[in-house]
């Protein structure tokens, strides 16, 4: 008997495995191993009403671009979201784990899961997937950001493969293309003469924009903007009112008169 | 002593009037749809009656408070169970209540070395378009029903006869807003709970005094039926949840809170001054 609503515990009695079993993918290391489907560059930061949570569109396997419209930022709730690096296979099952978890959580308790709650939850999913993640076959390095309606505010996360968590103040990214805009974040946050989570929504969606521009610059597994095709990043923000996407066709708008004359 | 199939019978019906009995001060139970969604109203004493099962799936109940959680989370669990390992898509209010709930209920009533289940249960399924909204009540015995536009629950077959006669009476189920259809079921949950009481005056009463208090439920007035309204809601709570279909996200259920209650029912206000 696991804890009162475990959702988790619950599908493990029913015989669900979550984990995949890395003894039959070739071994540790085996060079015959296919190359495993990965997506790269995820970034929130927190901003004037809350936090934007954003992820480019591609998904590589090795050099091959496997899909130019994947949706790396997962809704999870209604107040979060997981942004996801890593393979898309396990990532999008512990997504929809989380889902019915906090769901059943919050049906069967008649109370909503703390944020807090919620994280530790993730972070149980990741430590499970370990041996999956250290042989190569599932490795998944998210960032988890929601608002938390309790404590009114924003709030970022971060994880590494095995499951710790990290507290992003301001801002957190994740994937390939992350390093190189790793230091633009910081550079913008403390310099630029406005701190990231004083800025207006428009703004800080231009920053985004701006920056996986830059990373797909720089990273060949990053999608970025590709304009003649029409696709954009997905871009979602999270506030009291809620998780919502901002459309293309607005994101197209900013794109045209704030990104692409600078380029 | 019950190998004997009349001593089985027997012990069944026996069974029957302990249950009838323990519903009698039970609180009645209203579901119906409109444009908007649908809207379910009880009353309670703090411990709510009215649940979230899944994304388009409401359950209400009559009953026990322990009978009525074992049943639902063992619903909970058939519910996200499937639709987790099929589709969200997959679990739907029929099947849960057909191949899931109901049998287990029958069971239990007919074991007659253990206790039965003390519930009545109804669930309500909003489909994408209001036309495609369904109700399934159970009752103690395992028996279920499929409803189109409204359910109800109350103590007897009688009482949820009047009180269905009278949502009809009123209004348009899927054509009529979430609030017109709100206060129509305040109405005939009061009206459900009047019957009530007075069946139970009634079986207490003697037969000339029966005769005396008798008045069919369906000439109850209006103002009758608000003035019992009045009196339940110093004791209880009037408990309210909605399934909206418009509502964005997955999740489509929603409880009234008390305020909302209030600014919605003018009729509120005027009961309890």
């Amino acid at each position: 008997m696991g804890f009162q609503g475990d959702f988790f515990q619950l599908l493990k009695e029913q015989g669900y495995q979550f984990d995949i079993p890395t003894s039959n993918l070739g071994g540790h290391g085996h060079t015959a191993q296919p190359p495993i489907t990965q997506g790269t560059t995820v970034l929130a930061l927190k901003y004037r009403d809350g936090v934007l949570v954003a992820g480019d569109r591609r998904a590589t396997a090795g050099n091959m671009v496997m899909y130019d419209r994947t949706d790396k930022v997962l809704e999870i709730d209604r107040y979060c979201v997981m942004a996801i690096a890593g393979v898309p296979a396990t990532a999008f099952e512990m997504a929809r784990v989380l889902e019915h978890s906090f769901k059943y959580f919050r049906r069967s308790q008649l109370q909503d899961l703390s944020f807090e709650g919620k994280l530790r939850a993730l972070s149980k999913l990741l430590k499970e997937n370990a041996p999956a993640a250290l042989a190569g076959t599932g490795a998944v390095v998210p960032v988890f950001a929601g608002y938390d309606p309790q404590q009114g505010c924003g709030k970022i996360y971060f994880h590494d493969i095995l499951g710790a968590e990290f507290e992003g103040v301001d801002h957190a990214m994740s994937g390939s293309g992350s390093p190189t805009i790793r230091g633009i974040l910081h550079y913008l946050n403390r310099w630029s003469g406005q701190p990231l989570a004083t800025l207006p929504e428009e703004e800080a969606t231009v920053i985004i924009l701006r920056l996986l521009t830059s990373a797909a610059e720089f990273d060949s597994a990053t999608g970025g903007v590709n304009y003649e095709a029409n696709l954009y990043p997905i871009i979602k923000r999270i506030t009291e009112k809620g998780v919502e996407t901002i459309p293309s066709e607005h994101l197209k708008t900013l794109y045209t008169s704030k990104v692409a004359q600078y380029v | 002593m019950y190998e004997e199939p009349y001593r089985w019978v027997e012990a069944v019906e026996n069974r029957r009037q302990y249950l009838d009995d323990q519903f009698r001060q039970g609180s009645p139970l209203v579901a119906m749809s409109s444009v908007d969604g649908i809207v379910l109203v009880t009353t309670s004493h703090g411990t709510p009656k009215l649940y979230e099962i899944y994304d388009r799936i409401g359950l209400g109940g009559m009953g026990h408070p322990a009978d009525l959680e074992k049943l639902r989370f063992s619903i909970l669990d058939m519910a996200h169970v499937e639709g987790f390992q099929r589709s969200p898509a997959d679990v739907n209010g029929s099947r849960l209540i057909k191949y899931g709930l109901a049998p287990v209920i029958k069971q239990a009533f007919e074991e007659i070395f253990k206790a039965p289940y003390i519930t009545k249960l109804l669930l309500a399924d909003m489909g994408t378009l209001s036309n495609q909204d369904r109700y399934f009540t159970v009752d103690y015995d395992g028996t279920f029903e499929e409803y189109n536009d409204m359910a109800v629950l109350g103590a007897s077959s009688t009482i949820q006869d009047t009180m269905r006669t009278y949502l009809k009476s009123q209004v348009t189920p899927v054509a009529s807003t979430f609030q017109a259809v709100l206060e129509v079921a305040v109405r005939a949950w009061a009206l459900g709970a009047l019957s009530q009481s007075q069946d139970n005056d009634n079986t207490e009463a003697s037969s000339s005094e029966k005769q005396k208090n008798d008045q069919s439920s369906d000439s109850f007035s209006e103002e009758q039926i608000l003035e019992h309204l009045k009196t339940v809601l110093t004791e209880k709570t009037l408990e309210c949840a909605v399934l909206e279909r418009n509502t964005p996200g997955t999740s489509k259920y929603r409880t009234v809170d008390q305020q909302e209650l209030h600014s919605l029912l003018p009729l509120l206000n005027q009961t309890t001054n």
